[in-house]
Formats: C-alpha cells, structure tokens, sequence
C-alpha cells in the first residue's frame, strides 16, 4: 500500500540553512513532486542601485547583497562599470582582486563542506570545519580591514596595497590552510558517513547537467571542464597557469572532492599571485560617467554570477541586473530531488550551496 | 579505536579555540576599519565626505551664520572608509580609527532621531540659500543708494 504524504520543508528548518520553502509530495518516503519558493528575503537591491545610489557607491550596496560571496559581487560589478567608462586599471590592482576573490572561495567552500557534514550528523566535523575556516576571515581581515564586508575593490583599481612585510604573514597562513585542508579531505575521503553514504546521492549525468546548464562546482562533479575564469580575461588568470577541478560522479561525493581540490587550487593560485605581484600603482582616477550597456560574468563560489548594467551619461545608471549562480541552480535541484528519499533532501540541498540572500537580492 | 581514545583524551587537555569574551578581548588586526573621526580645526567643510557616503552616514547641519555641525552615526556607517580616501586632508580632518561602535539596548544611545536630522538639514540648507539670496538682494538694492 501506497501512502501519498505531504512535507513542507522550510521556509525556517533546523536543516535548512536559508530561509527557502519546498513543498515535497512523497510517496512511501520518497520524494515524487517538489515546488520552490525563493523570494523570501527580497530587499529591492537592484530598483536602490538605479534610483538611491550613485555608480560610484554601486560596488558597495551590491556587496551587501550576500554576506559570504560579497567580494565576487563588488568585482562584478566594478568591471562592468569599468568597461562602461572604458579604464585601463593598473595590473597589480588585478592581481590583488584575484587574491581577494581566491581567499572569499576558500572559505565560501569551507562553509559548504561544514554543512555537508552537518547534515550527514557530523557535528564535530563541522565545529572543526568552522573552527578551521576562522583563520582565514584573519588573513581577510588582515588584507582588507574588515572579516565580512571587505570594500578592498573600487572602480579603478583597489583600496589597499598589499605591503611587503605581509608576505610572511601570508605564507604562515597558507601553510595553516593546507594542513587543515589535507586533514579535512582524508576525513572526507575515509570516513564512512561522509564518503560510502553520499556515494551516488543526489547524482546528476553529465548531459543532463548541460541541459539543464549547472553551475560551477555542481557541473564540475560531473566531470565538464566549465568554468568562467578561463573564459574571459577581465582578470589575468591565464598568467597563473589556472586549472580546472573536475571529479565524476556528479553525486554529493563528487562535489565535495571539487570544493575540496578547488581550496587546494585556490592556495595555488594565492601564492602565484604574491610572488609574481606586479610593481606599480593600485588606483586610475575615474572621469566621466557610464555610457552604453555592460555585461559581465564571473566565477563565484558557487558557479558563474552574471551582471548587466546600463547607463546613460548620468550619475545614477538605468539599469541593474544581477542573476546569481543559485538562481541558475533551482531547476535543477527540484528535478534531482526527485526519487530520492526524504532522508536525503537536506543533505542534497545542503552539497547546492544555496545562497538565497543573493537569489533574491 | 585506540587512536580514537588516545585523540579524545588528549583533547580534554588541549587549549579552548573560543575567546572568553569578557576576561579576553578579541584580537583585531592592524589597520581594520573602524570609527570614523572628525576634526572641526581641520576641516574645510566642502561636504565631500557626505556626498560620497554610501549609507549616508555623515551630515553636516547647515546654521544661518554660515557655520555647520559635524555629525555622525556609527550604526549607521559601514566602515568602508569611503569618506577619508575622498577627504582632501585624510588624517587631519577625518581619519578612522581601529575601535567600532558597540551594540546599545537604549534606542536614544543608537542616535534614534537621526531621520528627523536628515530631514532637518536638508530644511536648513534651503533656508539658508534663501537668506543669503535675500542678503545679496538687499546689498544691491543698497549699492546705487551709497
């Protein structure tokens, strides 16, 4: 005998991490229909950035829209305003955005895998995880001023120069970061509730992720080389000799191996910015207004946000959108969800990563 | 199993990773974004500072004999340190210090007439425009008699 049960999940839960509802219709404990609803904590950011702000405060509202991926939205959107005003910015500027956005990665993923392992019931794991992730919001802090909200990119350049003496500093941090990620991925390698159980939970084939146009670490599980840093050139990453993290599989397993290989890349990537940190200045003065249309993609934590701006010669810019890496994501989480058990739902939502602040902005 | 044991009972001994908050301070970096500071003997009161302020968290209160009042709100401020970069004297007139505002449980210490103030500086402005209007005014109407 079939019985046909109704759970609504969200919008608050003890296993959710954002204010997001699912209405789950379940069929003997598995899930056969879903709906999602992701406009509960709308804040009208982008109507504020086209009547309340001007373009040169634009960089710094948009940061508010996410507190974990605050850096990615503040780059996003200088570099589209740049292209509107046609600025060369200084290399060494571009470096030093690189090596925000890289640290921002670093303990974006590290909160993800927490969560992962929350929700396999490894709370030790995730107090370790976040106890990890705590050095690095230091060495945030210690290049911009600020743990969370780090206002380090503005239009033309960056607002701080990186010291030399800081380079000491920032090879003790790295060594600390990779012992505690190598110890982390043994864990998530052989640990029976982190890497047997999550084997082919939640598994997506590689087409069906293309059709269905995944983003960043999700689409890398599944063993597709996508990824917006190689893509453009807005940021001199091709100099780094950048590579993509991929792993098969495509399951929760898999992305947890991309998240934790991209640290691993990501510590790369740092220490190729420091040491071939170009001379020079970190600012060009801005002139003029935006004129014209803008588009802008870059590679967040979570996958590929995606910025359009319009100006019109005038202080405040006609048009702000943004579409971010999660909202590309909810099709098809509602479709993997399906046929899976109930058990598994927060775990499968919890590997998406979602960041509904920024969903719904 | 062992190694489990042996692990578990050397962390009992191991250091707390939390601060004990009241008996510790927390460690704040050099150089992190703080209050925002003011000096009246300084400042050129061109009202920079203002202008470029993202949540529009400095406002200079307009009187009629040409003076203004500094003031600020630190809940209000996002300490991006906006206005000292675009200040034509950093560091004389306005700097940023490393200390933040401390959380309040009293509406009046967290500067809860603060709308009403915005709104009171814009009123002054226009009043003191038109009093200086009046004032050329009145001195061109007394030119041709002198």
């Amino acid at each position: 005998m079939t019985k046909v049960l109704n759970v609504p999940l969200g919008s608050q839960h003890v296993a959710l991490l954002e204010p997001v509802s699912f209405k789950l219709t379940t069929k003997n404990e598995r899930v056969v229909e879903v709906t999602a609803d992701v406009g509960y904590v709308h804040r009208g950011i982008e109507k504020a950035c086209e009547t309340k702000f001007k373009f040169k405060q634009i960089p710094f509202v948009v940061s508010r829209v996410c507190g974990l991926c605050s850096i990615t939205h503040a780059t996003t959107s200088t570099l589209a305003i740049e292209k509107l005003l046609n600025l060369e910015v200084p290399k060494k500027a571009k470096y030093l955005r690189i090596l925000a956005l890289e640290l921002d990665r670093i303990h974006s993923h590290m909160l993800c895998l927490a969560h992962t392992a929350e929700n396999a019931g490894y709370e030790a794991l995730f107090m370790r995880i976040l106890r990890d992730r705590e050095h690095v919001m230091e060495l945030q802090e210690i290049l911009t001023g600020n743990r969370v909200h780090f206002d380090y990119v503005c239009i033309g350049g960056v607002n701080r120069d990186f010291d030399n003496d800081l380079n000491s500093t920032f090879e003790k941090y790295l060594k600390i970061f990779e012992n505690f990620t190598t110890e982390i991925k043994e864990l998530f390698l052989n640990n029976w509730s982190l890497s047997l159980k999550y084997k082919g939970v939640g598994a997506i084939s590689a087409d069906r992720a293309l059709e269905q146009s995944l983003a960043g670490p999700l689409i890398r599980a599944c063993g597709l080389k996508i990824d917006v840093r190689s893509e453009f050139d807005f940021l001199p990453y091709s100099e780094l000799d950048f590579n993509i993290i991929t792993s098969d599989g495509g399951d929760v397993y898999g992305r947890n191996m991309v998240r934790l290989d991209e640290i691993f890349e990501s510590i790369r990537l740092i220490r190729a910015v420091i040491n071939n940190l170009p001379e020079g200045d970190i600012q060009t003065k801005v002139k003029g207004n935006p004129d014209g249309e803008a588009i802008v993609r870059l590679e967040a934590p979570r996958g590929e946000l995606f910025y359009y701006i319009k100006g019109s010669k005038k202080p405040n810019l006609d048009r702000v959108r943004i579409k971010t890496p999660t909202f590309t994501n909810i099709p098809s989480m509602i479709d993997m969800l399906k046929n899976q058990e109930y058990a598994n739902v927060p775990a499968i939502i919890a590997s998406f990563d979602p960041c509904l602040s920024c969903t719904a902005k | 199993m062992i190694q489990g044991m042996i692990n578990s009972f050397c962390n009992l001994f191991k250091k707390s990773a939390t601060i004990d908050f009241p008996n510790e301070q927390m460690k704040i970096s050099k150089n992190y974004r703080g209050l925002i500071n003011h000096s009246d003997s300084d400042c050129i009161w061109c009202d920079v500072c203002e202008k470029v302020c993202p949540p529009g968290a400095i406002l200079f209160l307009q009187n009629m004999d040409g003076s203004k009042k500094y003031n600020y709100n630190p809940y209000l401020c996002i300490y991006c340190g906006e206005c000292v970069r675009n200040c034509p004297k950093p560091n004389e007139a306005l700097w940023q210090e490393e200390n933040i505002a401390f959380s309040s449980s009293s509406k009046k210490e967290v500067q809860d007439d603060w709308f009403s103030l915005e709104d009171e500086c814009k009123i002054a402005r226009v009043k003191y425009k038109e009093h200086k209007e009046s004032l050329k005014k009145s001195q061109k109407v007394e030119q041709p008699l002198s």
